[in-house]
Formats: C-alpha cells, sequence, structure tokens
C-alpha cells in the first residue's frame, strides 16, 4: 500500500497544517479498509476499521459482537449487576464513540476489553470515594454534639478505647500514629496495608463487644 | 441481574457516535478556518471571500463527519485550492498590467493558471489512488471553494476562471482513470 507521503501534493509545510487537528490519523485519512462488503461476514477487526472508517453498517453487527464480552467482563470485575451494568454501558460508548482512534494493525477486542476494564476501576475508585465520604459524615456529625450527646460521645470514646486495648501492640501503634498524623516507622504500600489490617480488626472487636459499628 | 434494553442502548450510544464524529469533524477543520480568516483578512472582497470560505468550512466538516472516501478527499482538495487562492491573493496585491493597449488585471490569469495547477494535482492523487466518484467530487469541491475565496477577487469572472481552468486540469485524468477502469471491468 502507497503511504500517505508519496501521495500527497502538498509540500511538507502545508501537510503540516493538520497537526493542529486532535486525530491527525483520522483527518489524513490513514491507510484504506477494504473488506468483504456484507458486515456480517466480517471480523471484529474489519468491523472496527470500518466503523473507524465512518462505515454506518458496521455499527449494529459490531455492538452485537462486542457487548456479550464486555458485559461479561465488567460483571467479573465489579460483582454487582448495578455497577457491572452501568459500567458495560459507559464501556460500549466509550469503545465506539472511539472507533476513530482504532489502530486497524492491532486487533479489537483487546482494545475494546481495556476501555472496558479501565471503566470498571473507576467504578471501583467511585465506590471507594463514596465510602470515604459517608465515614467523613459521619465523623462531622459526631464533632457537633452537646449535653447528653457529650456523655454519650464520652461513653463511645471510652469503648473505643476498650477496644483499642485489645488489638496488638502493632496494630494500635498504626491507629493512633494514623489518628496523630504522626511520621510512621514504615511507609508506602506496606503502612496502607498495614493500616487497612487494623482497621479492619479494630471494626470487627468493635462489632464483637458492642454490636454496631 | 438488572435488565438492559440493549436495543435503546445500541440507540442511545449511535447518536452519541455521530455527535463525537461532528465534533472531532469541526475540530479537524479549525487550521482550515484559519486558513479563511488570512484569506478575509488579505482579500480586497472580504465579504466574497468569507462566504466561499465559510462554504468549504461546511463542506470539509461534512466530509470529516461522513468519514470513507470523501474524507480522504479533504486534504489534497484543500491543499489543491491553496494554490489558485495563493496566486490569486498575490496578483491582487501586484494589481495590473499596463501595456501600450490599455491595461489589465492579474486575478483572471492567476485564477485559471492556478485552477489548472490545483486540477491536475487532484486528477494525480485520483489516479494515483484509483479513487472513485467519491473521492473526485469531493476533492474538486473542496478545491474550487477554497481557490474561489481568492478568485472572488473580480466577482465571478474570476471564479468562473477558476473553473474552466481547474476543468482543464482534471478531466484528461479524470477520462482516463474512468476509461481504463471500465476497460478492465
Amino acid at each position: 500500500m502507497q503511504s500517505w507521503d508519496s501521495l500527497s501534493p502538498l509540500p511538507p509545510w502545508a501537510a503540516r497544517l493538520v497537526v493542529l487537528a486532535p486525530h491527525p490519523r483520522w483527518v489524513l485519512g490513514g491507510p484504506s479498509t477494504r473488506v468483504a462488503s456484507d458486515p456480517t461476514n466480517c471480523t471484529l477487526d474489519e468491523l472496527m476499521a470500518r466503523l473507524a472508517e465512518g462505515d454506518r453498517a458496521a455499527f449494529t453487527p459490531l455492538f452485537r459482537r462486542i457487548w456479550p464480552p464486555v458485559l461479561r467482563l465488567c460483571e467479573g470485575l465489579l460483582r454487582s449487576d448495578a455497577d457491572a451494568a452501568d459500567a458495560a454501558q459507559e464501556a460500549m460508548a466509550k469503545v465506539l464513540i472511539r472507533a476513530a482512534d482504532y489502530d486497524p494493525g492491532r486487533p479489537a477486542l483487546p482494545w475494546a476489553l481495556a476501555i472496558a476494564s479501565w471503566e470498571c476501576r473507576t467504578v471501583l475508585r467511585r465506590r471507594v470515594r463514596r465510602r470515604e465520604s459517608l465515614d467523613s459524615t459521619a465523623s462531622i456529625l459526631a464533632r457537633d454534639v452537646s449535653g447528653e450527646d457529650e456523655a454519650i460521645q464520652r461513653q463511645l470514646t471510652a469503648a473505643a478505647l476498650e477496644v483499642l486495648g485489645s488489638l496488638s501492640e502493632v496494630d494500635r501503634e498504626t491507629l493512633l500514629a494514623t489518628f496523630w498524623e504522626e511520621a510512621p516507622s514504615v511507609g508506602g504500600a506496606t503502612l496502607r496495608k498495614r493500616r487497612e489490617r487494623a482497621l479492619g480488626r479494630l471494626r470487627s472487636a468493635f462489632r464483637r463487644l458492642y454490636g454496631l459499628d | 441481574m438488572a435488565s438492559i434494553d440493549v436495543i435503546a442502548l445500541e440507540r442511545r450510544i449511535r447518536r452519541r457516535y455521530e455527535a463525537a464524529r461532528l465534533g472531532r469533524a469541526v475540530l479537524g477543520m479549525l487550521p482550515a478556518a484559519a486558513l479563511v480568516w488570512l484569506a478575509v483578512v488579505i482579500a480586497a472582497r472580504p465579504s466574497s471571500t468569507l462566504l466561499f470560505g465559510i462554504a468549504m468550512l461546511l463542506g470539509g466538516v461534512a466530509l470529516l463527519w461522513y468519514g470513507r472516501e470523501p474524507r480522504r478527499a479533504l486534504l489534497p482538495g484543500l491543499g489543491a485550492g491553496i494554490v489558485p487562492l495563493g496566486l490569486a491573493l498575490a496578483a491582487n496585491a501586484w494589481g495590473h498590467v499596463c501595456t501600450g493597449s490599455g491595461c489589465t488585471t492579474l486575478c483572471l490569469p492567476a485564477c485559471v493558471a492556478g485552477g489548472t495547477i490545483a486540477g491536475l494535482l487532484v486528477a494525480s492523487v485520483g489516479h494515483r489512488r484509483g479513487a472513485g466518484w467519491g473521492f473526485w467530487g469531493a476533492a474538486s469541491a473542496i478545491a474550487l471553494l477554497t481557490g474561489a475565496m481568492g478568485c472572488a477577487c473580480i466577482g465571478l469572472a474570476g471564479v468562473g476562471g477558476l473553473v474552466l481552468g481547474f476543468g482543464a486540469g482534471l478531466l484528461p485524468d479524470l477520462v482516463r482513470t474512468f476509461r481504463d477502469r471500465a476497460g478492465s471491468a
């Protein structure tokens, strides 16, 4: 196949006119993809290449072939039907909208699944953020206490200290360092894991002693 | 399992796909918009230049949005159209030439010559690619609209000269390409 450069009637400076465009390959045209005229007989890669070229006839067959594996992947990664459905729908939209970015030299399915897994990661992060925001709301509410609430607060503090006492030395040290924002003796991933484990044990000890979180 | 209306989902994504293509098409034509702005600033008749420029930009957006063969015609068409545009703007800046029998503007000859070169360029790319009607039509339209931005300097006569020159440059190769294709079929 002849390259664009060998066909271009333009001097290089004129060809650079398109540099500002967001997708030069898309504007320049790229290699032409001449494949079977009936989209139902095409492979997935051919369908994706056709859609990248703007062939709308490839849209429906491509959608129908990609949807099941994308949904399965999201269900496997998220383990929640509602979240998986949301993530799969968003992933499908991204895959098809970004079809113009598809590189015909690469297989289409892994590319689509990579986008889907990235979408699942986003959903997971959102889930974590939501949980953290609920925790911080609870602590703000706890600060706004008076009178009778103060007595309850004192009881809770005493209970928390009792539970803290039931934990191991390492867990206690980790939690206190986290609470007082002290410089930890370990850093990075080790500290995060240690903190997660300590918090988990604190929660289960609290639940065991008082029956609530 | 949450039930998903796959047909409605497909329809929704299809709409987003078309909107995204349109958005990219508009972004893709931004460099050409800069060219139109430059031509309007330099041109003697900015209103005509602007009119042809807007038509060229809309045509370019439509080609990029549609895709396939017409999309690949955009850059050759634009590149070829810059030749008559540049020549006409230069001729306009030069003014006119006076001989013993009188004075004549350089715009018309510049448009005819530029149109011929543009026609030859489009023909050369189309012939080498073995392109179909979509390419020839789209590249010619974009080249003529781009060239017309400059050739409007003396009104319709300039544009007419451009079209004639372009046709003269394009036709031989166009006829040869489709005759060869008919012969091989």
